[in-house]
């Protein structure tokens, strides 16, 4: 291509040498390094002027050293007389802080895009964003690519039996990217979401309700008092386990799954076209609902205790006399309102982060203090199937180990893909991904740097490449030609 | 009712000067957090109000960690504005990129005006900083920049520990003679030092082939049995001051003192100076330090903290901040 220089920053050079490869060029020559006190230092070493550059910068380990980086390659490209600049980012830095989570939040992201386009940027091209309302934070063009079209192809190609597998949202917040796969791929799909909430089971009928009140007493309920989340919670998976009744369930459960799990409307209710989707479809209305404890993040079983001190009447696991149980779900609807309360305000959230945050971004979502119990739920039917669980990035591991036991374990699923764009693997989640026995295959695009070392040590991963997409794009933009049939992938 | 009242943030970088600071000002640091994210991103959680607050954010840059210092910085500055605090003020004591202020080649980027847009876009309303490498920096942003001097602190330091009398004051850099010779807008001069301590003159002509390196030093002036000040704005891998140093001991200087506002020491400067004729290397504390005091005895300190709050003072109160050009406070 002529009057074109293409970059590469420092982040993810090896990406950048194949996208150039599919074009037929090579990186254009720059000198990037540091000077000795750690500033980023930038030369470029080929003219500019009057040429239309790209500079392809992902993340890295050091991610403000990433961004930099690009932005004085951008300025220096502008001073340089550059005719456009077009940041080539796969993976967008900051993406997940997109929105106010908290009290006084920075709008990172938004803060990013104003500091490109301060730089100097022209254009931007790149992939996933955790949400694509963040193209409307730019005053500049922005091309979202999306890598679903190569994660559909490679599940054709790679996943035997990928017809009767089942596409799994990894949260609640993630299920439009699923829906998208499971369209693609004509599969059904299941959700799982983890709820720091009350638990979804059923509650207390009007039939139990004389028990109750010859059943109270004041020991009882002074101990009920002081820990009235745990007691309820244990409470609640002694009951007796008749499959959730869908009107019973609490005005808390979130919106969306409330549709899903809306009780069975006479067909006259129903419109037209909902009656054509119900014939259309084979696929079976949701009906199960598996819900699993996690306590610090660890799939555990119904009777698991999270400590002696929670029970009152002191029984052993099985040998609890009914009373004792009946107390139990006493206190629960007694201790409704105070729960509720704590799940709008999260005690361990008075600084940073809040439930929506939580819901759409994994981070500490999983974990907590030693009594932090959550609910993790599964909607939809697994069994003996194989399953992807969908979700943008991998950053932290326990989240997608949680789900993957969920799905296994309680779902009974046969093996389970981890599948997501931007392999970020924070910390050492690759390793604890790879010990978990519940993940079969662990699959992410090369949008991110991932260390060789990492990828040797690491049997489960699998690694799509996705430079042929930014290429494409890339040359594309350059000619003036339309991008949007990158979106879908024909083949 | 709003107090409109000051808040001080700090992140990461630099916590001791900013509860020097604070302490001057006689107010609590504002409760913040920053932190990082598994993969290394920046992420700031501001634990009180700030709405229609005067807010100072106090971020120096700890070499090696410059560009996650810039990051928390611009992060704060915008969790403050979208905040709704009335009015930001960066105080940054030692700018980065200040050195990248022109083209200097072809293509070369001018980085310190890429940070001035940054900030500005970040949402800071004034900067407050302290001998700027290049005082056209100033010009780079489109908002007010109050540059302060350490010299007053530093005339106070060498008059309280050195034998005034037996003094010449060396200038390593030809620019360093060539700024104006009065104290108002100008960076640290040699020569204005010089000239409120009534003392000689002396300078170092450099032949500087690529950055932090020199190839050939040439002292103009006498040293002769004289105590030997070095004075420059910032001492980086200390390369070029060792060398000046061992050319002033060449010429007859009985010892030689090197006097600094920004001291980076980054690189092998601590070796450079262990192995070096300098008696002692006089630093502010507008860069933090760490153990390096511990690995050279070489390094005094100038504490700063008290321009600086009386800084945040006067612009929070709407007093002239010009005093603080040629006196120290407390």
């Amino acid at each position: 291509m002529r009057g074109v220089q293409i970059f590469s920053g420092n982040s993810h050079p090896r990406l950048a040498e194949t996208i150039c490869e599919r074009l037929g060029t090579v990186p254009a020559k720059a000198n990037l390094g540091k000077f000795a006190n750690g500033e980023t230092s930038v030369n470029i070493d080929t003219s500019v002027r009057n040429q239309d550059v790209y500079i392809i910068q992902s993340g890295s380990e050091k991610i403000n050293d990433s961004v930099m980086e690009l932005l004085i390659m951008i300025s220096a490209c502008k001073g340089g007389s550059a005719k456009s600049i077009t940041a080539v980012m796969p993976y967008f830095p900051y993406s997940r802080q997109s929105k106010k989570k908290s009290h006084r939040g920075a709008i990172t992201a938004r803060m990013l895009a104003n500091l490109l386009t301060i730089a100097g940027v022209d254009h931007v091209i790149t992939m996933d964003l955790h949400a694509s309302q963040m193209q409307g934070f730019f005053g500049k063009p922005v091309d979202n690519l999306f890598a679903e079209p190569f994660i559909a192809r490679w599940i054709r190609m790679n996943v035997a039996g990928w017809k009767d597998a089942v596409v799994v949202s990894k949260n609640a917040g993630g299920t439009k990217r699923v829906t998208s796969l499971a369209d693609t791929l004509k599969l059904n799909f299941g959700i799982v979401t983890t709820d720091r909430r009350r638990p979804k089971v059923p509650v207390a009928t009007m039939s139990d309700s004389t028990v109750f009140f010859d059943a109270v007493d004041d020991d009882s309920r002074i101990a009920k008092e002081s820990q009235p989340f745990e007691l309820h919670m244990h409470s609640a998976h002694r009951a007796p386990a008749t499959p959730p009744i869908p009107e019973e369930r609490e005005p808390t459960t979130p919106p969306s799954e409330r549709y899903l799990l809306r009780p069975e409307t006479p067909p006259a209710a129903r419109r037209l076209s909902e009656l054509e989707a119900a014939c259309e479809y084979t696929d079976v209305r949701v009906r199960d609902v598996i819900t699993g404890r996690l306590v610090q993040g660890q799939l555990v079983d119904d009777d698991y205790r999270i400590n002696e001190e929670s029970h009152s009447g002191g029984t052993t696991p099985g040998a609890g006399s009914s009373s004792h149980d009946n107390t139990d779900i006493i206190t629960d609807a007694m201790a409704n309102s105070i729960i509720s309360n704590a799940s709008s305000q999260p005690p361990d959230h008075a600084l940073g982060g809040s439930f929506d945050a939580v819901e759409s971004d994994d981070e500490a979502s999983v974990c907590g203090g030693p009594t932090d119990e959550r609910t993790i739920t599964l909607v939809g039917e697994v069994r003996d199937r194989s399953v992807f669980l969908v979700d943008d990035m991998i950053d932290k591991s326990g989240s997608w180990i949680a789900a993957a036991e969920t799905v296994v374990k309680r779902g009974g699923a046969s093996k389970v893909y981890c599948i997501a764009t931007h392999g970020l693997f924070g910390e050492n989640s690759l390793d604890q991904m790879e010990a978990c026995r519940s993940i079969d295959h662990i699959v992410v695009t090369n949008t991110f740097p991932i260390s060789p070392s990492m990828l040797r040590r690491s049997k489960k991963l699998i690694v799509i490449d996705v430079s042929s997409l930014l290429a494409e794009s890339i040359r594309r933009h350059h000619y003036g030609e339309s991008v949007s049939a990158l979106f879908h992938l024909n083949d | 009712m709003s107090t409109n009242s000051i808040k001080l943030l700090t992140g990461n970088s630099h916590p001791e000067l900013a509860n020097l600071v604070a302490d001057r000002l006689g107010i609590e640091l504002t409760k913040i957090m920053v932190l990082q994210y598994s993969n290394q991103e920046t992420s700031v959680t501001i634990g009180e109000s700030v709405r229609d607050e005067d807010v100072f954010i106090l971020q120096s840059t700890k070499p090696d960690d410059i560009n996650d210092g810039l990051m928390e910085l611009l992060i704060m500055i915008n969790a403050c504005k979208t905040a709704s605090a009335r009015r930001i003020t960066a105080v940054i004591p030692n700018f980065p990129y200040a050195r990248q202020d022109k083209k200097d080649k072809s293509r070369a980027p001018i980085t310190a005006k890429l940070m001035a847009n940054m900030l500005q876009t970040a949402g800071c309303n004034h900067v407050i900083t302290m001998d700027l490498h290049a005082s056209q920096i100033q010009g780079f942003f489109n908002v007010p920049v109050d540059n302060l001097y350490a010299e007053p602190s530093m005339l106070k330091y060498i008059r309280e520990n050195l034998d005034v009398s037996n003094c010449v004051i060396v200038s390593p850099d030809a620019g360093g003679a060539k700024r104006p010779r009065t104290n108002l807008g100008v960076s640290v001069s040699a020569t204005a030092i010089a000239d409120r301590l009534d003392l000689q003159f002396a300078l170092i002509h450099k032949e500087r082939a690529r950055p932090n390196e020199v190839s050939r030093m040439v002292l103009v002036g006498n040293v002769k049995d004289k105590v030997a000040i070095i004075v420059d704005d910032m001492a980086d891998t200390c390369g070029t001051l060792a060398k000046a140093a061992e050319t002033v001991m060449q010429h007859g200087a009985t010892e030689v003192n090197a006097i600094v506002v920004h001291g980076i020491l980054s690189g092998k400067a601590i070796e450079n100076l262990n192995g070096s004729c300098l008696k002692r290397i006089i630093v502010s504390n507008t860069v933090p330090l760490g153990d390096k005091i511990e690995r050279c005895d070489k390094i005094k300190t100038i504490d700063i903290s008290p321009t600086l709050a009386e800084a945040c003072r006067r612009t929070h109160n709407g007093e002239s901040v010009s005093f603080l050009f040629s006196h120290t406070v407390g």
